[in-house]
C-alpha cells in the first residue's frame, strides 16, 4: 500500500526525472526496511515533487523520448507512464471492459425513461425486410443499411409536416382521407380544397429533424462528377422556383447555390450523402428554413413513383405499435390531473383508436396537461383530431396556404368528440427548445385561442409543411411549399418560435404546470 | 552557461555527492550509504535530493551515467561516475574548504587565552 503512494508520488515528478530516476527511487524504497523508513521516503518523494515543482520549472518543458508518442509511418502508438509494457492479458481485459463499458453506456442513455442526456442514438436496422446476399452475376451486393431517427414523422400523411402518399399505395386510407385528396367536403372541419396528388416516394428512412437529410450508411458510393453536381443544383433551383413558399427566398436561395457552385465550394463534397448534407446547410444558411434540405438516397428512386412502398409502411406500422403512436405516458396525476406526454402526431387513420383510448382514460380529469417536449411534430389532422377533445363545436385552428397551387385549406377540429368530457377543463401545454414543427402548432392554436396556458420554454420555430420532390435518382428536395396562416394572428410561429405563457426551464415544466393546475379556483 | 567554478561554494549536498564518486563509480542506493559513511552518519540525503542533484550533475556534466552493469544482481540500477570536471570543481572546492579551514584555525589560536 505504501508502496503504490510511493510510486504515485514518483508519477507525479517531471516525466524526464520519472524517466531517469523513478525506477531506481524504488529500488531504494525496496531496500528500506520499516514503516518508519518507508514513510520517511514517501515525505522525501512529496518534498522532491515541491522542488522539482517550485525550483525546476525548466524540467517539466523537457520531453521525455520515452513517454512521447512516435508514429511509425503514419501509425499512432500508446505510451504509457511505466518503462515497462504492460501484460497482454491486462490489455485484453482493459479492451473487454472498455467494450463492456462502452455498450453499457449506450444501452441506458437509449432506453432510459429519464431523457436528461439529449444524444440522438439512431437505429440501425436493413433496409430491405432481409439480408440479400450478392451472388455471380447480380454485380454489387444488393445489402445496404439505412438509418432512421428514433423518432419518426408518418410517412402516410400527405398535406403535414410529413410527407404524401398515394391512394393506391395505401388500401386502409379512410374516406376522409380519400376526400381530402379528391376536394370532397367530409364532415365538418375536414380539408375543402381540391388539392392535387403530386406525389413522391416517402420510405421508412425519415427526415432528421435536426439535419434534415434522411440518413443512409451505404458500403459505396459512386464520386459525383462536377457535371453531376451542377445538375443536381440544376434541378433543386427549379423546384425551388416553383414551390418554394415564399419566392423571393427561393431567388436568393438560386443565387447561394450558384455562387457556391462558381467559388468550388462544393468540390470536396463528392460522395452523394457530403454533397446533400452540404447544400442543406448552403440552403438553410440563406433561408433559415429548418424543414428545407436535400437528401441523398443509395437505393435507386424510381422516376414517377408514388407513395411509400409497402416495406416502408409495414415498418411504419410496426414502429407506431413499438412507440404507442407516440404516446409515451398517459396518466391520471394526482388532484385529479390528466397528463399526456406525447412524442409526434402520428397518421391519423392509423393510431386514432390509440388517441381515443388515451383522452377516454382521462375523462375524469379536472385538468389536462399535454408534454410536448420531445414531440418532433407530424400530421397536421392529428394536430386537430387530439385537438377536438378540448373543444365542444368544430373550431378553426389554422388555414394552410399553399403557394404553388394557390389555394388555402383550412384546418378545423372535429368536435364535439363523443363521450368526450374534457372540453371545458383547464388545459397546459409543455414546450421546449426542442418542440417541432406539428408540436408548435398545437401549441400556438391552443394558444391564440386561449384554451391552453403554455409552459416552458420557446419552440423550435418550425412551421412550414414539406414535400418531397425527386430530383435524380439519388437526390430528394424536401421543400416547403405551404405555410400555416393562423385566424387569430394572421401569421404563423416560424422563425420565432411559440412563445410560453409562463416561462421555465423545460425540466421544470411539469412542476409547474402542476402547481398552476392545483392553485385553479374551480378545482 | 556557466563556468565550473562559478557555482563555488557548492551545496552541502553536492559537495557530498561528488565526494562519495572520487573513489569509485557508485549507483544511488551506493551514494547515499557512502556520504553516510564518510560522514559517520552525521549528513543523510534522501533519494529525492540525491536524485535531484544528480540530475543537475549531469546537467553540468560533472557526473556521467554508465548504466548497469551486468554483473549486478538488479538492471534497474545505474552507475555513475565523477567526470575530470567534475574531479577539478570537486579539487577546487577541497581548496577553498582547506583556505576556510586554515583561516578559522589561525584565528582560534589568536583566540585562545594564553599564560603571561
Amino acid at each position: 500500500m505504501l508502496r503504490h503512494f510511493y510510486r504515485c508520488a514518483l508519477r507525479l515528478h517531471p516525466p524526464e526525472f520519472r524517466r531517469r530516476f523513478s525506477a531506481e527511487m524504488l529500488l531504494i524504497y525496496d531496500h528500506s526496511t520499516g514503516r518508519f523508513s518507508s514513510l520517511r521516503l514517501i515525505l522525501d518523494a512529496f518534498v522532491s515533487l515541491a522542488r522539482q515543482g517550485i525550483l525546476r520549472p525548466e524540467f517539466w518543458l523537457r520531453t521525455s523520448p520515452a513517454s512521447a508518442p512516435r508514429a511509425f509511418d503514419g501509425i499512432p502508438s500508446f505510451s504509457s507512464l511505466d518503462p515497462f509494457r504492460p501484460h497482454t492479458s491486462a490489455m485484453i481485459h482493459g479492451t473487454v471492459v472498455s467494450i463492456a463499458l462502452f455498450c453499457v453506456t449506450c444501452f441506458a442513455i437509449r432506453y432510459s425513461w429519464i431523457h436528461v442526456l439529449q444524444i440522438h442514438i439512431p437505429e440501425v436496422q436493413f433496409e430491405s425486410p432481409r439480408w440479400v446476399p450478392s451472388s455471380p452475376g447480380t454485380g454489387a451486393s444488393a445489402h445496404q443499411l439505412s438509418v432512421s431517427p428514433i423518432r419518426m414523422q408518418p410517412p402516410l400523411a400527405s398535406t403535414s409536416f410529413g410527407s404524401p402518399l398515394s391512394q393506391k399505395q395505401l388500401p386502409a386510407a379512410t374516406a376522409t382521407e380519400a376526400a381530402r385528396r379528391t376536394g370532397t367536403p367530409s364532415g365538418k372541419g375536414a380539408f375543402k380544397s381540391n388539392k392535387s396528388v403530386e406525389t413522391t416516394p416517402t420510405l421508412a428512412t425519415l427526415p432528421n429533424p435536426v439535419t434534415g437529410t434522411e440518413e443512409h450508411l451505404a458500403f459505396t458510393q459512386a464520386p459525383l462528377s462536377a457535371l453531376e453536381r451542377r445538375r443536381v443544383i440544376g434541378e433543386a433551383i427549379t423546384h425551388l422556383r416553383r414551390y418554394y413558399i415564399y419566392p423571393a427566398a427561393a431567388r436568393r436561395m438560386a443565387e447561394s447555390l450558384r455562387k457556391h457552385e462558381q467559388n468550388g465550394d462544393d468540390d470536396s463534397a463528392s460522395a452523394g450523402s457530403a454533397f446533400a448534407s452540404l447544400l442543406t446547410t448552403q440552403l438553410r444558411a440563406v433561408s433559415h428554413d429548418r424543414h428545407l434540405g436535400i437528401s441523398y438516397s443509395q437505393s435507386a428512386i424510381p422516376e414517377g413513383a408514388t407513395g411509400p412502398t409497402p416495406e416502408a409502411i409495414m415498418h411504419y406500422r410496426q414502429e407506431m405499435e413499438r412507440t404507442n403512436c407516440g404516446f409515451e405516458k398517459v396518466v391520471l396525476l394526482s388532484h385529479y390531473i390528466g397528463y399526456v406526454k406525447l412524442n409526434s402526431f402520428p397518421d391519423l387513420q392509423l393510431c386514432r383508436s390509440t388517441v381515443e383510448a388515451a383522452m377516454t382514460s382521462l375523462n375524469q380529469a379536472d385538468a389536462i396537461i399535454f408534454d410536448l417536449r420531445d414531440n418532433h411534430g407530424g400530421s397536421p389532422e392529428m394536430v386537430a383530431f387530439v385537438a377536438s377533445y378540448l373543444f365542444d363545436h368544430p373550431t378553426h385552428l389554422e388555414d394552410f396556404y399553399n403557394r404553388s397551387e394557390n389555394t388555402t385549406l383550412p384546418s378545423w377540429t372535429l368536435s364535439p368528440i363523443e363521450g368526450n368530457q374534457l372540453a371545458n377543463k383547464p388545459a397546459f401545454v409543455l414546450t421546449s427548445a426542442e418542440t417541432f414543427s406539428g408540436g408548435e402548432e398545437f401549441a400556438y392554436d391552443l394558444k391564440m385561442l386561449k384554451r391552453a396556458t403554455v409552459v416552458g420554454e420557446t419552440t423550435a420555430g418550425a412551421a412550414h409543411m414539406v414535400r418531397q420532390r425527386r430530383i435524380d435518382a439519388h437526390f430528394r428536395l424536401r421543400v416547403p411549399d405551404t405555410r400555416p396562416i393562423n385566424p387569430v394572428s394572421k401569421t404563423n410561429w416560424e422563425g420565432t418560435g411559440v412563445t410560453p405563457d409562463v416561462r421555465v426551464n423545460a425540466a421544470q415544466a411539469l412542476a409547474t404546470a402542476e402547481w398552476l393546475a392545483e392553485k385553479l379556483p374551480n378545482k | 552557461m556557466a563556468a565550473d567554478f562559478d557555482y563555488l561554494p557548492l551545496s552541502p549536498a553536492t559537495l557530498h555527492i561528488l565526494l562519495s564518486l572520487a573513489g569509485e563509480d557508485l549507483h544511488g542506493y551506493g551514494i547515499m550509504q557512502e556520504i553516510a559513511r564518510h560522514s559517520d552518519g552525521k549528513y543523510k540525503v534522501g533519494p529525492g535530493t540525491l536524485y535531484d542533484n544528480l540530475q543537475k550533475l549531469m546537467d553540468r556534466e560533472w557526473v556521467e551515467e554508465l548504466g548497469c552493469r551486468k554483473s549486478d544482481d538488479d538492471p534497474r540500477r545505474r552507475y555513475y561516475r565523477l567526470t575530470a570536471a567534475g574531479r577539478g570543481v570537486l579539487a577546487a572546492e577541497t581548496a577553498r574548504l582547506a583556505g576556510v579551514v586554515r583561516e578559522a584555525r589561525s584565528r582560534l589560536q589568536m583566540a585562545k587565552p594564553r599564560r603571561a
